[in-house]
């Protein structure tokens, strides 16, 4: 242990989130001597994947509420956690056997953090599955129960739906058409002077698409306030089709098996500590007051004081401001009927994607199917998100209770096994950076808390690679790398 | 021979504690390395990769290396995904590394596939002639037997024994349908190929 002290590390990361883990990926063939700690004694911090006994740890340690003042505040907070009295004999496993994702969010194929895993070489340790089926929630109606309706997401799903009238199809069709291209020259004179409008107006008034169609689009932008603008709008959708087919027919997205952006990171840190990082849980490091000719000292939780040429962390409080409500739950139910291979060919879908309507803001819920290994067989995860308010809790476990009926019907008893909700701060969006004596410091904003993973996020890591390689930064090499293994061993046959 | 597309892979995980002797095990029998003066912690080795043919069928074995996430315990849950069998080292010169086996039994079955094999091995055996055994066979056996595992001692240095346990703990994954059943190419239709994004994207296979 002494010689954690003596070592003069380049760098000090912080933390194990993403954007820290990332980071360790990108500097795992440099010659930089690297400590990583983080204070949980789990990978993933805010993206972290919980056995149910962490998720109990998890909701102790962010009880408490914002408060009210303007002084910082933690991002997580409001955590609890709830089961019925009988919940093991209703059929509640061992905590093992669940691995709750704090970030479910999905990735685009098209997304640079699919790239950068490719080119870096740390894909294969990663399962991906595909995100299948996007579906709004249609309230009972005309004495018709509640139902779940898909929302066509190509130009050949529109041509094939029953439900959508001729009429509408050949508006739907148009506007799909246009968002492919509406970064164009061509298309742009038809936005650009009302991007910042809300995207419903335009569609009215340039496509002249009813209602039920513009539920479709507004749901597929995935705006956590359902107001998306017009600029960010069509990019959203841009983005959801254009990413349809990437990989395979019929899914634009994919999801880490195991707990979403958790694997990611925990790979990301073994890469980290293949390449000679060392890693240290359960450690919390304080940074302490250093002259302005010293490098940066940091007190370890476990009174080993270390040295370090930068130190980068992640942002834990923040001012204030928006926050969403998460609710976590486990059902007992497969809702098989949400992840049905729709395109031949397809691969099985193991994430199902639902927007309800609600005030002020929707719902957005990604179910999770046991595939995702997030829960036993027979079993889902629902994840629900909406942005929070006071009453955000009770309005969760309502849109939970509606889409288990309208998925099983209205005399569904399938219950909910378990539940984790908490608030996680919006956050600023920003990295911190500053001077400790010779040291750089830097600190990550909280990643997005969107239902989709966003590529801005990763600048912040680029950001940070670049002040710790200083002057040998060279842009080529971010996160390009060879495999590592060696060519196979002759080989040897045993009988 | 079959082509490398439909060779069966096998995950088969080392761990133990730091200094134990877990990577001269694994280059010993990889690439037939040994070096008696590096005791640094092991830096740069993912995962080494070795065919072999056990009742007559081939399969290839990828044997991972903790990558000294050892040293303060922090292997993560995802290394152990997917693991058809962890072999589990401790050294037989050292009475604090077996007795420091159980913690890692206990890791090991917490987060390994519950029908993933184990396999204690005790290394360094070539330290007995000079006096050097601080635990005997029969404990390490015993050991093994009430965590049901199998068990065997090898030398890095000497070479002895030091096929046995890749050997033997292929040949129990492979009588092991339901274990044997995920190593098999495109066994399932959930797990997609994301690699297509990579530079062979034009060679690669389109599903």
């Amino acid at each position: 242990m002494e010689s954690l002290g003596d070592e003069p590390w380049d760098v000090v990361i912080c933390g194990t989130g993403l954007q820290q883990s990332l980071l360790a990926l990108a500097l795992s063939r440099s010659k930089k001597r690297i400590l990583h700690t983080d204070p949980n004694d789990y990978y993933g911090q805010h993206e972290a994947a919980l056995t149910l006994q962490d998720a109990e740890r998890f909701a102790a340690k962010y009880a408490a509420s914002s408060g009210a003042g303007d002084e910082r505040k933690s991002v997580l907070r409001n955590a609890a956690v709830w089961k019925p009295d009988d919940a093991e004999a209703q059929g509640l496993k061992f905590p093992r056997a669940y691995s709750l994702a704090l970030a479910p969010q999905i990735i685009h194929t098209k997304s640079k953090l699919l790239s950068n895993l490719v080119s870096s070489r740390a894909y294969r340790q990663v399962e991906f599955l595909a995100v299948g089926s996007f579906y709004v929630y249609e309230p009972a109606k005309d004495g018709s129960d509640s139902k779940l309706s898909r929302i066509p997401s190509s130009r050949e799903d529109v041509f094939s739906s029953q439900s959508i009238p001729a009429r509408s199809k050949r508006s739907l069709m148009k506007f799909l058409k246009f968002v492919l291209e509406f970064e164009s020259d061509d298309q742009k004179p038809l936005w650009e002077d009302q991007a910042d409008a809300p995207l419903t107006d335009f569609l009215t008034a340039q496509f002249k698409l009813e209602d039920d169609l513009k539920r479709y689009v507004v749901a597929l932008t995935m705006a956590l306030d359902g107001k998306a603008s017009v600029r960010s709008g069509l990019a959203a959708i841009n983005r959801h089709l254009t990413s349809m087919g990437t990989f395979g027919p019929g899914f634009c997205a994919v999801y880490p098996k195991w707990g979403g952006l958790s694997e990611v990171a925990q790979v990301a840190c073994r890469a980290g500590a293949v390449g000679g990082g060392i890693y240290m849980l359960d450690t919390s490091a304080t940074l302490k007051p250093s002259g302005e000719n010293e490098k940066a000292s940091l007190e370890l939780s476990n009174d080993i004081t270390v040295q370090a040429g930068s130190v980068i962390s992640g942002q834990e409080t923040t001012t204030g401001g928006q926050a969403i409500s998460r609710l976590v739950a486990v059902v007992k139910s497969p809702l098989n009927s949400l992840f049905q291979v729709l395109v031949e060919g397809a691969p099985t879908p193991a994430v199902a994607v639902v927007a309800l309507p609600s005030t002020p803001s929707p719902i957005y819920a990604l179910v999770h199917s046991s595939d995702t290994g997030e829960c036993p067989v027979g079993q889902c995860v629902v994840y629900l998100t909406t942005l929070a308010t006071a009453d955000s809790k009770h309005e969760l476990e309502q849109a939970l209770a509606m889409l288990v009926k309208a998925v099983e019907g209205e005399e569904s008893t399938s219950p909910c096994l378990y539940q984790l909700y908490y608030e996680q701060a919006i956050g600023d969006r920003k990295s911190t950076t500053e001077k400790l004596g010779t040291t750089s410091a830097l600190s990550f904003p909280p990643l997005s808390v969107t239902l989709a993973f966003e590529d801005s996020d990763l600048e912040a890591v680029k950001s940070a690679w670049s002040l710790v390689m200083g002057d040998e930064s060279d842009e080529e090499t971010y996160l390009v790398f060879e495999d590592r293994e060696g060519a196979d061993a002759e080989d040897e046959i045993y009988e | 021979m079959a082509s490398e597309d439909t060779i069966p892979v096998l995950k088969v995980l080392i761990i133990g504690p730091s200094g134990a002797g877990k990577s001269a095990l694994l280059l010993r029998y990889c690439d037939d390395q040994f070096d008696p003066e590096s005791s640094t912690a092991t830096i740069g080795i993912d995962f080494k990769s070795k065919h072999l043919a056990v009742r007559g069928k081939a399969y290839r074995l990828n044997v991972f290396d903790t990558a000294g996430q050892e040293r303060f315990r922090t292997l993560s849950t995802s290394y152990y995904r997917g693991a058809h069998g962890v072999i589990l080292v401790y050294d037989i010169s050292s009475r604090a590394s077996f007795v420091g086996m159980e913690k890692w039994i206990d890791e090991a079955k917490q987060n390994a596939a519950p029908n993933a094999i184990l396999y204690l091995v005790g290394s360094k055996l070539d330290k007995v002639a000079g006096g050097g055994r601080a635990v005997s066979y029969e404990e390490g056996q015993a050991f093994a037997e009430a965590n049901g595992a199998m068990f065997c001692e090898v030398s890095a240095k000497t070479k002895e024994n030091i096929k046995r346990p890749f050997v033997e703990v292929v040949d129990q994954i492979v009588q092991k349908p339901d274990l044997l059943a995920g190593a098999l190419p495109r066994s399932n239709n959930t797990t997609l190929n994301i690699g297509n994004l990579g530079s062979d994207y034009s060679s690669a296979c389109p599903c």
